[in-house]
């Protein structure tokens, strides 16, 4: 039974993953119903099991992929009749866990995944995190192998970190490291301005950012193993790192040597700085797309910023939105392109800026969130996940859109206003 | 003076422990280790200047007669507002930029080099607020060259949001926000 349903939504699935701006109003029948026990010991925090619980539920709820239930159920490990069928929930998946401290603050993680029809085990393994603050990785890992084992489309951008810049104060700010629902958070620099960080590899394991803390606006490059910094380049005025080519080699650069910004392609290997734009007004944040031979970026030069796309080592150029007079920042991924989009050229209107997706291969254009400001949107490697800033009155939050299942997620930030993301 | 602020700045830098690893974390044979980073020293050991010894008494009188001097030139300057998301200088702002030119000109200022620091309001968050305020600053340097100031002086800036004057989301506020200000380098 349960692999019927599960083949049923793994091809509605596939049937509509053609293409995501298309928007999908009805797109599977039934998702696999699934509740959660906690078969840890009595001894254990119970507020450390209860963010636990919170995170592993709120992980497959924003898969999209599972009807996921609440409720917190205490079991033992080993199950009984009862405990292996709750037939009043009428679940159809029971993920069972057992935590445990280990020595050197390990934490052990036992996992059962149960068929709720059969009362069967189909599902059996054991993690261990070494790190008690980074438990939410380890509800993370879980999530993208029981998504995995349902056969659902992959969920491991989960286990990705983002990388954030917060403000703290005027010409203050640090740049953090977290999880996406920001549930580990991990300062990495702060003192003084520091900005626009950007991973430098798919590996997660070095990262640009920008210092103000000089004569000049500084690019440089942290490696996060030895905590080494590297100084990049440094430019009068303004210099930002847009974008990492997918062999991490060159970089798309914003900077403004003469005061004007333009876009410039800087070649790590060779060290040189070719300028891709020229005009007077601004060009800022580039894309690389079409495997790295195009790029996409904001321009003003039709008065408003809008977005442009252009092939590197050509001058001609390309309009790619049609709509809206304010669209100033962006982000893309192969022929994808999601975008910022003011809805009102003054700014004391509400429901302010919006995100909107479109591909370069179709004329379709659809829209993203409904009201509020949301801003800084990134693309997931998957494609079909969009990590946002949203700002709310006084506080701003992570942003999570799925594009298939048509739905958003926020992870709101306590303490601080984020300024920029990278993922 | 450069050296001793540079020397400070870099001081106040702190980079801590990074995220070494992430997935080796979790893992079936229990093999997994985090990297402790040596991020805080080796930083300590780029900054590893001790301004205090650098300076004579002398010195520090000759800094603190310039310093002097130059909190009282920048408080004679005077901020040049924009309109929301424009940067081109408003023709009520025209006069504001001739005065600040006049004391940039003035014996006094002659030998300080001048910055122009752009800053944009709340809205928006993301490069072209940043760009935005450079070109704030590049249009006030246009002005001030335009009006006698040499432009081999002046340098350029962009705080984008960073830097607000005024904290309250309000028309106001970030009307007084979208500015160019000005400050003096020995």
């Amino acid at each position: 039974m349960i692999k019927k349903f599960i083949m049923l939504f793994v091809l509605t699935c596939s049937l509509v993953a053609y293409d995501s701006t298309v928007e999908i109003v009805k797109r599977m029948d039934r998702l696999p119903k699934i509740i959660f026990q906690d078969a840890s010991s009595e001894n254990m925090q119970q507020g450390f099991l209860q963010k636990f619980h919170k995170i592993i539920a709120g992980d497959l709820r924003v898969s999209s992929h599972f009807l996921v239930d609440d409720t917190y159920f205490k079991s033992s490990f080993d199950g009984n009749l009862q405990e292996n069928f709750m037939s009043e929930t009428k679940s159809d998946l029971i993920l069972r866990y057992q935590l445990s401290f280990q020595e050197d603050e390990n934490i052990l993680a036992k996992i059962k995944l149960i068929n709720a029809k059969n009362g069967q085990t189909d599902f059996y393994k054991i993690y261990q995190i070494s790190d008690t603050q980074r438990y939410p990785f380890l509800a993370h890992k879980i999530a993208v192998d029981i998504n995995a084992y349902i056969g659902a489309p992959d969920i491991k951008w989960m286990e990705q970190f983002v990388i954030f810049a917060k403000y703290t104060d005027a010409k203050q700010s640090e740049i953090v490291i977290s999880d996406y629902t920001l549930s580990f958070q991990k300062t990495v620099l702060k003192g003084g301005l520091n900005i626009f960080p950007k991973w430098a590899n798919k590996n997660q394991d070095a990262f640009y950012y920008t210092s103000y803390n000089g004569a000049k606006p500084t690019l440089f490059k942290v490696y996060l193993s030895s905590g080494k910094r590297e100084r990049v380049y440094a430019s009068d005025g303004m210099i930002v790192c847009s974008d990492v080519s997918k062999d991490g080699n060159k970089l798309l650069v914003t900077m403004a040597p003469q005061g004007q910004t333009d876009i410039f392609l800087y070649d790590l290997t060779s060290k040189k700085m070719q300028k891709l734009t020229q005009y007077q007004g601004i060009d800022v944040g580039a894309n690389f797309i079409d495997d790295d031979s195009r790029i996409v970026f904001v321009s003003d030069r039709l008065g408003y910023p809008n977005i442009f796309a252009k092939t590197i080592g050509d001058s001609s150029l390309e309009q790619m939105v049609y709509h809206g007079k304010n669209n100033n920042s962006l982000s893309a991924i192969e022929n994808y392109i999601v975008y910022s989009s003011r809805e009102k050229e003054s700014e004391f209107g509400s429901g302010t800026f919006n995100l909107y997706l479109i591909s370069t291969q179709t004329d379709f254009i659809r829209q993203l969130t409904a009201s509020g400001v949301n801003l800084y949107p990134r693309f997931a490697d998957d494609k079909e996940t969009i990590l946002y800033i949203k700002y709310l009155k006084d506080q701003s939050a992570l942003g999570v859109i799925r594009l298939n299942a048509n739905k958003s997620y926020h992870f709101p930030l306590k303490v601080g206003k984020i300024q920029s993301i990278d993922w | 003076m450069k050296k001793i602020a540079l020397a400070g700045l870099t001081l106040s830098l702190l980079i801590f422990s990074g995220c070494s690893q992430k997935n080796p974390e979790i893992d079936m044979d229990k093999s997994g280790s985090t990297t402790v980073s040596t991020a805080d020293q080796k930083v300590s050991d780029i900054s590893g200047v001790d301004a205090n010894t650098m300076h004579s008494q002398n010195m520090q009188n000759a800094q603190n007669a310039i310093e002097s001097m130059i909190a009282n030139l920048e408080s004679k300057t005077a901020k040049v507002f924009f309109d929301f998301d424009k940067y081109v200088v408003r023709e009520d702002m025209q006069p504001v930029v001739a005065t600040n030119a006049q004391i940039f000109n003035s014996t006094d200022a002659q030998a300080f080099s001048i910055k122009v620091e752009g800053n944009s309001d709340e809205w928006g968050t993301d490069e072209y607020n940043y760009a935005l305020g450079l070109k704030r600053a590049k249009s006030v340097k246009d002005s001030l060259v335009a009006q006698g100031v040499a432009g081999e002086r002046i340098m350029m800036v962009s705080y984008g949001e960073s830097n607000p004057t005024c904290k309250e989301s309000n028309k106001t506020c970030w009307a007084q926000n979208r500015r160019a200000e000005f400050k003096l380098l020995p």
